[in-house]
């Protein structure tokens, strides 16, 4: 295991062995065989001096650049940073060095000098309102930059909810018309990273298995790579003795939540939505939402946004994610349902647009 | 957060109440097998492997069977590398348990590795000569 990329490594003070045993982690995280993990480490290391690395082309759209943010705030910098020097990032407004029709030209280029093997990163929804005109760069509307660039990519990266389902600009009224890269694109290799923002090593994981394999790891029916997003929050949660005990918060500073318990009737989406973040956890593994206190907002699953309101108990009627586990979790939780339905009275009397009020978060 | 750190309750365990008090799942006696087979191809055609024990469906109790019914063998190595990872021999030599933790402390990923030396203790030809050139700096300083 040799190459320019351990040599660069080394120079930061990241030794060989840190760097086969984060790939070890990485792999087993991502559900690899063992063996994945030394074959990553092997095709990182030896990944080519910059002209022949693989090729990325990472195209911003309707989004808030938080999906940037998350990556480039990763866990251990060198290390994630490792992942971006063995691919060529050839496009990304945001952290590129070129401006203006410089930035285009080093798009043009790359597009042409790796035609078919490119991969693809979108963060971003694609407005197809007035044609398009909510959202352009370089004159052009985005739906006709993610139609030229998808053409000669390998894969498409979906980074982040907006991209993968039209996250928040495709909210209700949905004012511009957004859509999902997936209902665009219907001829290329699709993956769906999901989050809002999403988690850094959920990209570098799939990053990684690119480089490794050429390929896209193993996806679920929505499209999201399965070693992240094959359990619920509430599978793995560590409240998750509480809700099996019935023992809820009730409201934000009850005794209930400063005991820990269960944040369900406070509004946490943890049941119906799918993600690692009781596993991976934010900023370095320090904590994650549930921990901080606050219910998961399924910021991963699509239409988050007009769930029926950040606050509001997944049992509660009016409730647009629409998960067949609904029920199940209402009825598993015995002497739980009778609250609900007060709440239910209450919620009803309410008009059917929904904005979160004082009330709703005394619940 | 480490799944051991989860305290796992067992619901609608009536049916299978012994494996619940004792968080057994009986997914652990089987590994044993699985190793005999990876030391078998280990000394018949030198091939190391390993087992992601994260990837299992082992309650914190299973791994703590495991990990007592494997033993500690002579040998014990830490490797300090973004977090504390501990590489022992268990008492069947060539068996190794492997933890990593991350820079928090907490298990980053666990393996048993079946091979004569776990690949991470080996120092790389090219690590072995960055160390010469210092070697020669240490000498050269001594004239
Ligand atoms: S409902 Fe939320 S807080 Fe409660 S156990 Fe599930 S994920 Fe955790
Ligand atoms: S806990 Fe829920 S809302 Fe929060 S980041 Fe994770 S999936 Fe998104």
């Amino acid at each position: 295991m040799h190459g320019p990329l351990i040599d660069t490594l080394a120079r930061q003070g990241v030794t060989r062995r840190t760097f086969m045993k984060y790939c070890a982690t990485l792999a087993s995280m991502m559900a690899l065989p063992p063996a994945a993990g030394r074959a990553m480490a092997e095709a990182m290391a030896s990944a080519p001096a910059a002209t022949r690395r693989p090729s990325v082309i990472w195209l911003p759209f309707q989004e808030c650049t938080g999906c940037t943010e998350s990556i480039t705030r990763s866990h251990s910098p060198t290390l994630e940073g490792l992942i971006f020097d063995a691919i060529s990032l050839d496009y990304q407004e945001t952290l590129m060095a070129a401006a203006g029709h410089q930035a285009e030209e080093a798009l043009h280029a790359a597009m042409k000098a790796n035609e078919g093997k490119y991969l693809l990163i979108v963060d971003g929804s694609i407005p197809l309102g007035l044609d398009g005109a909510y959202s352009c760069i370089a004159g052009k509307s985005n739906l006709d930059t993610l139609k030229e660039v998808a053409k000669g990519a390998a894969a498409i990266v979906a980074m982040g909810s907006c991209a993968a389902y039209g996250g928040i600009p495709k909210a209700n009224p949905n004012p511009t018309g957004a859509v999902s890269v997936s209902d665009i694109i219907k001829d290329k290799p699709i993956i769906n990273i999901p989050g809002c923002p999403p988690i850094p090593v959920v990209m570098t994981g799939v990053l990684a298995h690119f480089l490794t394999f050429g390929s896209l790891p193993e996806m679920d029916s929505k499209g999201r790579p399965k070693a992240f997003y094959g359990e619920t929050i509430h599978d793995r949660c560590y409240r998750r003795p509480f809700y099996d005990q019935g023992k809820f918060a009730k409201t934000f500073d009850d005794e209930g939540a400063r005991n820990g318990w269960c944040l369900f009737e406070l509004g946490c989406k943890g049941p119906v939505t799918y993600n690692a973040c009781a596993t991976v956890k934010w900023n370095g593994g320090t904590s994650w939402p549930v921990e901080s206190g606050h219910g998961c907002l399924g910021c991963s699953e699509p239409d988050f946004w007009d769930a029926g309101g950040f606050y509001k108990a997944l049992s509660m009627p009016a409730d647009p994610l629409k998960m067949a586990s609904t029920a199940a979790i209402a009825g598993a939780a015995a002497g739980v349902a009778i609250s609900f339905a007060n709440r239910g009275k209450k919620s009803a009397a309410k008009s059917a647009h929904e904005t979160t009020t004082l009330a709703d978060l005394e619940k | 957060m480490s799944i051991e750190a989860i305290p796992v309750v067992v619901i609608n365990s009536s049916e299978n109440l012994v494996a619940a008090d004792s968080g057994l799942s009986g997914n652990a006696p089987v590994l044993l097998r699985e190793i005999a087979e990876l030391a078998h191809r280990l000394l018949d055609s030198g091939e190391a492997s390993a087992i992601d024990l994260r990837a299992l469906p082992l309650t914190p109790a299973d791994l703590e069977w495991l990990r007592e019914t494997l033993g500690q063998g002579q040998v014990v190595a830490t490797l300090e590398a973004e977090g504390e990872s501990m590489l022992s021999e268990t008492v069947c030599p060539g068996v190794w348990w492997v933890t990593h933790h991350n820079e928090n402390g907490a298990v980053a990923s666990e393996f048993i590795e079946v091979t004569f030396v776990p690949e991470l203790l080996k120092a790389h030809p090219e690590d072995v000569k960055i160390g010469l050139e210092h070697l020669e700096l240490l000498i050269s300083d001594l004239s």
